[in-house]
């Protein structure tokens, strides 16, 4: 019993990784004003990114720089569209991941190498989970202490005071979804670096998750943490209990499966009142 | 005459996009798009698919324009459209008769509004966003139809994982049936919904109100408007109407349900929303656009272009289309 | 400028000068807002920029602070001529400004305003900011909680923390738009003795106002603009109140003897009511008031007395912790907004852009905004286009709204033409109670006279009742037939026949704030 307690902490570190280091880039991006459904994308783009770059050219390096330079790219498009053309910030957000996930199903399919031969062609996924906790202690202190963080809080609670107090609230915005991308490709080539070869839509919906931890951890990097490792633990639970009776009766995966989305789901019932978004969410 | 330059760009930067895509996965663009053209409207049997096609697109597109005109994003219209699939078969399956049929027809429009109810509930009694709830159901509905489909309504003789075929007594009448071309009523159905809403919506007093709410809900509120019960009652319509579209799916074309049933219909309809732009009977000519370029994508495969044109496309349409109707309301004030 | 025998004295007078204007043009569209305007701003001096609203002074002030660029003039600061591009521009000259509506960020702590757009370092090291901000405090007699959110600060504290945040950028020249608008009066005070000891400490402080008992009492020189061009510029020894009130308005207006009548049956009855404002504070406490048919309500009071959380529970958008209110009769409570409506209430809403029309609608549209479910508006479920169309027209006629057609959008109606358009729809169908939140907000004094003549005149002929709540007192007592103070969410009636002395109800207004 307590192996089995020691292996669902473990995989609920493993588990958790992705979902943290996307909820931190969702952090910049809604801190400083910006909806950002575009997480899944983003993480999607980076993964296929990393796999090929990685068996490309056999280079950890490389496929890690790819996949966040495919991260940024996408964080830029969704800045230029929101800001620039005024599109309304969820409609980009999902029309990129639609976009994104059609374009990285449709390379899948056609370039075959898209395969690591050996793990090592990326990262291996440990640097990336401590990886992950660092950096949201970094963005605590980031955003609580830094002239930086200031200035995010500022134009993501409101843009035209900030205008008046001298900021550039578009300036702070695409700065902002540069690093939501580099947190997102972090996030992406974890994925990559824990399955070693791309598989269509393989994020899976985590960027939806790695958003609502981030809602529940009401916009601050700590709490949406510790909310990333509750789902993070409760996949864990899904993958050990599978199969598994519990007092006699036979629970489908499924049920386990859907667990986490449920808990998402309560805990927004309960406690999205209590949390305020960051005020100047989705205004121009 | 001032020309949209910046919109310009966007638009043959999306283009762009479309053109690579498809030359860096060993396509000739002109030849793709001409083939997707015939296999989507060069033929009666093509129509037949495409119109099949458009009946679920036009049902998830009204449903996320009726939650989008109250100022929602029903992006669960996926699961919606799943869940209320599953009800109609098993209704369908008992009841073999064309009364089967109609209860059939009820209890998709039921569980598919079940299914949004709690975002709807959420939304308007908690603060939480529906997008973010909309998206947990999905998820929790399809790992339902996984189970169902997998356990319970599992047609044990067959090899994949699919209810059993309904009996032809509950099927949807045809309107045309000379095929290579046929047609069931379902897709007459849905248009006719979308006409009424469109009526509805203009002329009554609670349309009005709807539109209020999702225009400005402050001045809603000091207008007497009931803002929450209009965000749980709209939350609740769209998510009927995607249910309705499970229905008519089964009951007229597939006559079962089976794993990857709604292939995505859910989400296509936020773009066959977002397309019509404000007006709802131009959800029709959208649905029928993205039925055209879903067909003619899908039969892509057969020559040797894989699945996922079609994301690219809608997703690039969504966005440049949102673009230039931004424009146009930042134009008026 | 003769401060003895230091070197000090060799100064002139154009020394003193922190920034000159010269002759500044600036035009919006058709509209010419400013007109060949010249000002000065000294060291040492409180200057008070008068003017009506649309007068110009905003727009003057934002040209000084490089906030707008000016087609025509020069601007020169020191003595030296500069070209300002931007407000960061402007901060860089140490121009500072304290907008009307503050420039706080509600959900940032005290000390994160202060600093925003000008931290010391990229770091920020919390202890030393918080002395830095402790030794500004205490030079002007203020204490902060600086990690408290600044969405615990009233509205003196919000003004004050204004202050600090230009010492915090060494502005030099102060421009402060509208200080007083949202204080009490003792806070005003306090406020104007804050503002001298920084100008004797060598600051230009400018003051934008329409108070001319500020300017008289605390001001040392004075500019009056109309319409965009310069109507004076001379000390404040030199004039008096009735000279400023010409050069402002131009023509006097006459105050209209208002038609007698009996006050007839209580329309609305509030009694010991108390709600809860947005922060949990009691925003009404225990508020009586009777309107009765016929009678137009003045309810005096500085912004933020309550008047808005008043409103919203007669409206029905919020529920009272106590008290009672009847409404026609009948006991409001548990009855809906809508219902409410049906009962005759109608409202002239506040922020109209927020709350009374959706600017992309049609005019048509929005005339049954709020009135939607009445007849003749409705039929059964339906919407009754042609009487909707009528409504419309009615509703841009009465004030002679100017309007390209009632198809066209909301938006294509300049300000003041909104502004009639709404305050028509509250008066034109059925209505029993109106309440009105600065029913003449962006008209003109005719347009505004307008307004507040037709509203008597439908009280008066429809048996029905207003409470107008308006910033400005004059207003209340020029055009209303009695006025009731609010202050601190309670409301004082003056006793009877004092029902508009302009001494008794500033009292009122100030006794409990």
């Amino acid at each position: 019993m307590t192996n089995d307690m020691m292996q669902v902490l473990m995989s609920t570190v493993v588990l958790s990784g992705p979902l943290i280091l996307a909820a931190l880039g969702g952090l910049f991006s809604e801190r400083s004003g910006v909806i950002n459904i575009a997480l899944e994308g983003k993480m999607l783009g980076a993964a296929c990114t990393a796999v090929f770059i990685g068996a490309q050219t056999g280079s950890p390096l490389l496929s890690l720089i790819g996949a966040l330079g495919a991260a940024v790219i996408i964080g830029l498009i969704h800045a230029v569209l929101t800001q620039v053309y005024n599109v309304d910030h969820i409609i980009s957000g999902m029309g990129l991941n639609a976009s994104i996930l059609g374009a990285t199903t449709l390379f899948a399919k056609t370039l075959p190498q898209l395969q690591t031969d050996e793990a090592a062609a990326i990262f291996p996924s440990s640097f990336f989970w401590t990886m992950a906790f660092v950096l949201a202690g970094a963005a605590a202190l980031y955003i609580a202490r830094t002239r930086g963080g200031l200035h995010l809080l500022a134009v993501g609670n409101d843009p035209d005071k900030s205008r008046q107090m001298g900021l550039n609230p578009v300036k702070i915005r695409f700065k902002s979804l540069a690093v939501a991308g580099l947190l997102c490709g972090l996030s992406g080539a974890l994925i990559a670096s824990t399955s070693g070869n791309f598989v269509p839509n393989m994020t899976d919906g985590r960027g939806y998750i790695a958003l609502a931890a981030l809602i529940l951890g009401g916009w601050r990097a700590i709490p949406a943490l510790l909310a990333c490792l509750l789902f993070g633990f409760f996949h864990a639970l899904e993958l050990m209990l599978q199969g598994q009776p519990i007092l006699g009766v036979d629970l489908p995966p499924e049920l386990w499966q859907s667990l986490p989305y449920a808990a998402a789901l309560i805990a927004l019932a309960l406690f999205a009142g209590h949390n305020k978004a960051p005020a100047g969410l989705g205004r121009p | 005459m001032h020309l949209p330059w910046k919109h310009i760009w966007l638009t043959l930067a999306a283009f762009a996009l479309i053109w690579l895509a498809l030359v860096a996965v060993g396509a000739y663009p002109p030849e793709a798009f001409r083939e997707m053209i015939i296999r989507s409207v060069g033929k009666p049997a093509a129509w037949r698919e495409t119109l099949f096609q458009m009946t679920p697109l036009l049902a998830t597109g009204l449903a996320v324009f009726v939650a989008l005109r109250a100022g929602l994003f029903n992006i669960g219209a996926e699961g919606q459209l799943m869940v209320g699939s599953l009800a109609s078969v098993a209704v369908a399956l008992a009841i073999p008769s064309a009364f089967g049929m109609i209860l059939a027809i009820v209890a998709g429009i039921v569980a598919g509004a079940l299914w949004a109810l709690p975002a709807g509930l959420i939304k308007a009694y908690r603060g939480g966003h529906e997008v973010i709830s909309t998206i947990m159901l999905n998820s929790i509905g399809m790992a339902l139809a996984g189970w169902l489909l997998a356990g319970p309504m599992r047609n044990k003789l067959q090899e994949s994982t699919t209810t059993a075929a309904i009996d032809e007594a509950a099927y949807i009448p045809h309107v045309v049936d000379q095929m290579p071309f046929r047609m069931n009523l379902s897709l007459i159905i849905v248009t006719l919904i979308t006409v009424g809403f469109a009526y509805w919506l203009k002329r009554s007093v609670k349309g009005y109100e709807l539109s209020l709410v999702g225009k400005n809900p402050i001045a809603a509120k000091f207008s007497g408007a009931a803002l929450k019960k209009v965000t749980v009652w709209s939350m609740t319509a769209s998510g009927a109407l995607a249910g309705l579209g499970g229905a008519l799916m089964v009951l007229g074309d597939e006559h079962r349900v089976y794993m990857g049933f709604s292939g995505g219909y859910g989400f296509d309809g936020l773009g066959v929303a977002m397309l019509a732009g404000g007006s709802p009977i131009a959800v029709v000519p959208s649905a029928f656009l993205f039925a055209v370029i879903s067909q003619g994508s899908d039969s892509l495969a057969q020559i040797q272009i894989p699945k996922g044109l079609n994301g690219v496309l809608l997703g690039l349409i969504i966005i440049v289309f949102a673009a230039y109707r931004a424009k146009k309301e930042t134009h008026h004030d | 400028m003769d401060d003895g025998g230091d070197v000090r004295s060799l100064r002139t007078e154009s020394d003193g000068v922190a920034a000159h204007l010269d002759g500044i043009t600036k035009v919006f569209g058709k509209l010419t807002a400013l007109d060949q305007v010249s000002f000065t701003a000294n060291r040492g001096r409180i200057q008070a920029l008068v003017g009506e609203n649309g007068a110009g002074k905003t727009t003057l002030m934002r040209v000084l602070y490089g906030a707008l660029k000016p087609e025509q003039g020069a601007i020169s600061l020191h003595g030296n001529e500069v070209q300002l591009d931007s407000a960061a521009d402007g901060i860089s000259h140490h121009i500072g400004m304290v907008s009307q509506h503050y420039a706080i960020i509600p959900e940032l702590t005290c000390l994160q305003n202060l600093m925003l757009g000008a931290e010391p370092e990229a770091w920020i090291k919390q202890a030393e900011c918080i002395s830095r901000a402790d030794e500004l405090a205490t030079k002007m007699g203020f204490s902060f909680d600086w990690t408290a959110k600044a969405e615990t600060l009233s509205p003196s504290g919000a003004q004050k923390l204004e202050i600090l945040k230009l010492l915090w950028r060494d502005a030099e020249i102060m421009i402060l738009d509208e200080p007083t608008a949202m204080l009490s009066p003792a806070d005003s005070d306090a406020l104007f003795g804050s503002l001298r000891q920084l100008a004797d400490q060598g600051a230009a402080i400018i003051v934008v106002t329409h108070r001319l008992p500020e300017v008289l009492d605390y001001c040392d020189h004075v500019t009056v603009l109309r319409g965009g061009k310069l109507m004076a510029d001379k000390p404040v020894s030199e004039t008096n109140a009735e000279e400023l009130a010409e050069l402002i308005i131009g023509h006097g207006v006459d105050a209209p003897v208002l038609d007698e009548f009996e006050p007839g049956e209580i329309l609305l009855k509030v009694a010991s009511l108390t709600v809860k404002g947005e922060r949990g504070d009691e925003a009404v406490q225990g508020a009586d008031l009777t309107l009765r048919s016929g009678e137009v309500v003045g309810l005096a009071g500085v912004d933020g007395s309550g008047q808005r959380e008043l409103f919203q529970a007669i409206l029905g958008l919020l529920n009272p912790v106590s008290g009672s209110i009847l409404l026609c009769g009948a006991d409001a409570e548990r009855v809906s907004p809508s219902k409410r409506i049906e009962q005759g209430l109608r409202l002239i809403a506040e922020d109209r852009h927020a709350e009374g029309v959706v600017d992309d609608w049609s005019l048509e549209a929005n005339a049954s905004l709020g009135l939607q479910r009445l007849e003749p508006l409705r039929s059964g479920p339906w919407i009754d286009r042609k009487e909707r169309a009528d409504f419309a027209q009615q509703s841009t006629d009465l004030f002679a709204a100017k309007h390209q057609g009632i198809d066209k959008p909301m938006s294509s109606l300049s300000g003041g033409n909104q502004q009639r358009f709404v305050a028509a729809r509250a008066l034109l169908l059925r209505p029993k109670v109106i309440l009105a939140f600065q029913p003449t907000r962006g008209l003109d004094i005719d347009g505004a006279a307008q307004v507040f003549s037709q509203l008597r005149k439908t009280c008066r002929d429809e048996n029905a009742a207003a409470l107008v709540v308006s910033f400005d007192l004059d207003e209340l007592i020029e055009h209303t037939d009695r006025i009731v103070a609010m202050s601190g969410g309670r409301i004082q009636s003056p006793p009877p026949g004092e029902e508009k002395s302009r001494k008794i109800i500033g009292e009122l207004m100030v006794e409990a704030g």
